[in-house]
């Protein structure tokens, strides 16, 4: 009896997270703050259906192969966020660095060159005040 | 029917949000509730599984979950260059 409540719980907390999610990413208008809303799904709700299994089998195949499953779903969540936010960065930006490749050596040299300048001009000022 | 088939199925509905962002979304949006589909799909296997006490079928979320990797990046990668 208290087995059944507890994967009741536990389902019930697994559904509310993938509906949850599944609200967030629906009602969320920005796309990065979107797949924020894909992790809970991905990661704490089969947590929990593993946890529900587990409880009600104990530990068999069974529970042993939904937790190969979470296993596999863990480690791939965090690679997948990663390569999606890279693709839709470089879909707006053109390079994942936020410039079209090439663009940032010569930014740095113009910002380098400007130091410099301004550089010089600050030792020239402080001569001239010294004098 | 078991608390785990009803799981499973309240899954598949909670789900529709995510399947209207899926099918009107932008590109990016698409691929994005094509991740959370695929994720919540792996569960809802091992829900079916448990629920209707098949214990073969318990080899399909560990295959879909080892897949949803590899068609995510493929997703991914296409995405970024040619769509």
């Amino acid at each position: 009896m208290i087995r059944e409540v507890i994967t009741d719980v536990l389902l019930a907390l697994a559904v509310l997270t993938v509906a949850a999610s599944a609200i967030g990413v629906a009602i969320v208008p920005d796309t990065y703050a979107r797949l924020h809303y894909v992790t809970p799904a991905a990661v704490v709700a089969p947590v929990l259906v593993a946890l529900a299994v587990f409880v009600t089998e104990g530990l068999n195949v069974n529970t042993g192969e939904t937790v190969v499953a979470l296993v596999f779903m863990i480690a791939a969540a965090p690679f997948l966020s990663h390569a999606t936010i890279r693709a839709i960065r470089v879909r707006e930006a053109g390079d994942w660095r936020g410039h079209p490749p090439g663009e940032h050596a010569v930014t740095a040299e113009k910002t380098k060159d400007t130091e410099d300048t301004e550089e010089r001009r600050r030792d020239s000022s402080r001569a001239r005040e010294t004098r | 029917m078991t608390s785990f088939v009803i799981a499973a199925v309240a899954m598949l509905i909670a789900l529709v949000p995510a399947g209207i962002t899926l099918a009107r979304g932008t590109l990016a949006d698409a691929v994005i509730g094509f991740e959370l589909v695929t994720s919540v799909a792996v569960m809802v296997f091992a829900l079916l599984a448990e629920g209707f006490k098949r214990p073969s079928l318990f080899e399909f979320p560990v295959i879909l979950a080892l897949l949803l990797f590899g068609s995510g990046l493929v997703f991914v990668r296409a995405l970024e260059r040619w769509l």
